[in-house]
């Protein structure tokens, strides 16, 4: 029987396979890890959140390949990757701590994102609330639904992971929402100064006063709480919610402008039966009024040929109705009211009792 | 002479099995050339699962490399497939994109019309709601909201106008949405006047 391969044939395969495998070092296996870190970092979006590294990265393992290839090049025995492989431990190293810092980049990112979606979200549902409370919310109104859109479009983004385009959504619904509250603080800046809260506290005080003194009834009308509470004798005894007009919380100074008069008025006559249920027609414009409606007029603020006005009512038709300047409010309660009222009763309107309201409150908030 | 042959048809053997252990360095190049032009051509935006797949199959490739890297006797055949299937999928992709992304762009039109019907729809029953007792406030403050909505209605056009498609399908979905949410709230604000009960 004749053996399948010669004494030379079995030398010769020996020979090889001891160059090929028993003598060549093998390749690191540090070589391929860098690879597989390289595709790690790719997928994690290295050349977006830090572009600069992954370049240094990428030149390095590059050069590790050449090395490697040039090694590979020479005859098994005199291959040497000892240095390569150093090299390759100190790119692993910095490639693990770089993926590392981009992880906890888009961690802090993505928080980041949900933290100041979810303040934005309470932002617009704080200010939407406190639209309720005032009738002049179109343009506040208008800023909110921006953001709200805008709102929408980065919690698509944030679903898909797109931080940065994402965070561009939030900032420009940030910026709605900042137009927002200035627009609230534009209708409402004149309840935070100190002069017209102290005129308005007084007027309050001087009506209740009278009340008490003389036994009367006043009606005391607070724009801003949307209330008005009857006085007997100077106590409480009833106090109803109220509505306004679509500039109400404004002071009224020319016919059109649909603003609710702040003053001292009285009640001139009564209206059993009106357009909008009862109605109590008040004495405006009163002299004061007057002198300010031509003190306006001379700084040219009364637009075309507009009067002062007239007509300003309490009456009934409902509290959610927008008025042109009137008080409405419910039947039920305008039932009570008419009843508690006499030509000649005393109707004082203000812009809000305190600055301890809740609104009130909320504009601080703002304003600092 | 036959016994010489014999060896040299072994060396030579050999030599293909040894070769064969080579890893496909220049093959793996080449596919992440592919993945990255496929994803400069915006398959990452407009083919997002192919490109996830695609990702996906060169990571297997990778990994399968890997695998026979630390063995002795190292078998790239199946690597090898496995990348050349991702090579011809990448370029299948490729060539697909325009469409893809012309799909988007119609997809995007589409959307904004149906935030056009929807803003439209919903003005339209603003208009019509009785502005009586109970709904004047509510509805002013719609009005704010819509008018909110109509004026956010550009920034498709401008998403569509700068070739972002995905970005205009987005805006065109947050403004049917916000239209949706007016004409839902004008309509009970209509249902209160009526006393509708829900």
């Amino acid at each position: 029987m004749k053996a399948p391969v010669s004494a030379t044939g079995a030398l010769l395969i020996g020979l090889i396979l001891c160059a090929f495998a028993c003598s060549t070092p093998p390749v690191p296996p540090e070589v391929q890890q860098a690879q597989g870190l390289d595709e790690d970092l790719r997928r994690t979006g290295v050349s977006f959140y830090a572009p600069q590294d992954y370049d240094r990265f990428q030149g390095r393992l590059k050069d590790g390949r050449d090395k490697v290839a040039a090694e590979k090049a020479k005859f098994g025995w005199f291959r040497e990757y000892t240095a390569i492989q150093d090299d390759f431990r100190a790119l692993m190293t910095d490639g693990r701590a770089l993926l590392q810092h981009i992880r906890s980049s888009k961690a802090s990112k993505a928080e980041t994102f949900q933290t100041r979606a979810r303040t934005l979200v309470d932002r617009v549902e704080r200010i939407k609330k406190m639209t309720g409370f005032f009738n002049e919310s179109g343009p506040v109104r208008m800023n909110l639904s921006r953001a709200e859109i805008k709102l929408a479009e980065a919690g698509l983004l944030l679903k898909k992971e797109e931080y940065e385009t994402g965070s561009r959504s939030l900032a420009e619904g940030e910026f709605h929402v900042r137009a927002a509250e200035q627009a609230i603080s534009g209708v409402l800046s004149r309840y935070l100064e100190s002069g017209e809260l102290a005129k308005w506290k007084r007027w309050a005080q001087e009506s209740i006063d009278e009340s008490r003194s003389s036994g009367s009834v006043v009606f005391l009308v607070s724009k801003l709480e949307r209330r008005l509470t009857i006085y007997k004798a100077g106590t409480a005894v009833g106090t109803f919610e109220i509505g306004l007009g679509r500039f109400g919380l404004s002071d009224k100074l020319y016919s059109g402008d649909e603003a609710t008069p702040e003053g001292k008025y009285k009640i001139v006559q009564k209206f059993p039966s009106s357009d909008f249920y009862k109605a109590l027609l008040i004495n405006y414009p009163n002299d004061e009024d007057r002198k300010a409606f031509v003190e306006a007029r001379a700084k040219g603020l009364i637009p075309g040929q507009a009067g002062i006005g007239g007509a300003i009512e309490i009456h009934g038709g409902g509290k959610d109705s927008l008025t042109k300047g009137c008080v409405g409010m419910e039947n039920k309660d305008m039932d009570l009211v008419y009843d508690y009222a006499r030509v000649g009763t005393r109707v004082t309107i203000i812009g809000a009792v305190s600055i301890e309201n809740t609104i009130l409150a909320e504009i601080v908030k703002f304003e600092k | 002479m036959k016994g010489i042959k014999k060896n040299v048809v072994l060396v030579l053997a050999i030599a293909v099995v040894l070769a064969a252990c080579k890893q496909p360095t220049e093959q793996i190049n080449n596919v992440k050339a592919a993945i990255e032009g496929v994803m400069k051509a915006g398959a990452d935006k407009y083919a997002v699962d192919e490109y996830k797949k695609l990702d996906g199959d060169l990571k297997a490739a990778l990994d399968e490399i890997a695998a026979q890297d630390k063995k002795f006797f190292k078998k790239f055949g199946t690597a090898k497939e496995m990348l050349a299937k991702v090579l011809v999928d990448a370029d299948a992709l490729k060539a697909a994109l325009p469409a893809k992304i012309e799909a988007a762009k119609n997809l995007a039109v589409s959307l904004q019309g149906e935030a056009r019907k929807g803003l439209d729809a919903a003005k339209a029953l603003l208009d019509k709601a009785p502005k009586g007792k109970g709904t004047a406030k509510d509805l002013e403050a719609l009005k704010g909201d819509l008018t909110g909505a109509e004026t956010a209605f550009a920034d498709i056009q401008k998403a569509l106008d700068g070739q972002d498609y995905i970005a205009a399908q987005d805006k065109a979905k947050s403004i049917s949405a916000a239209a949706a949410k007016v004409a839902e709230q004008v309509q009970a604000a209509i249902d209160k006047v009526k006393g509708v009960k829900k």
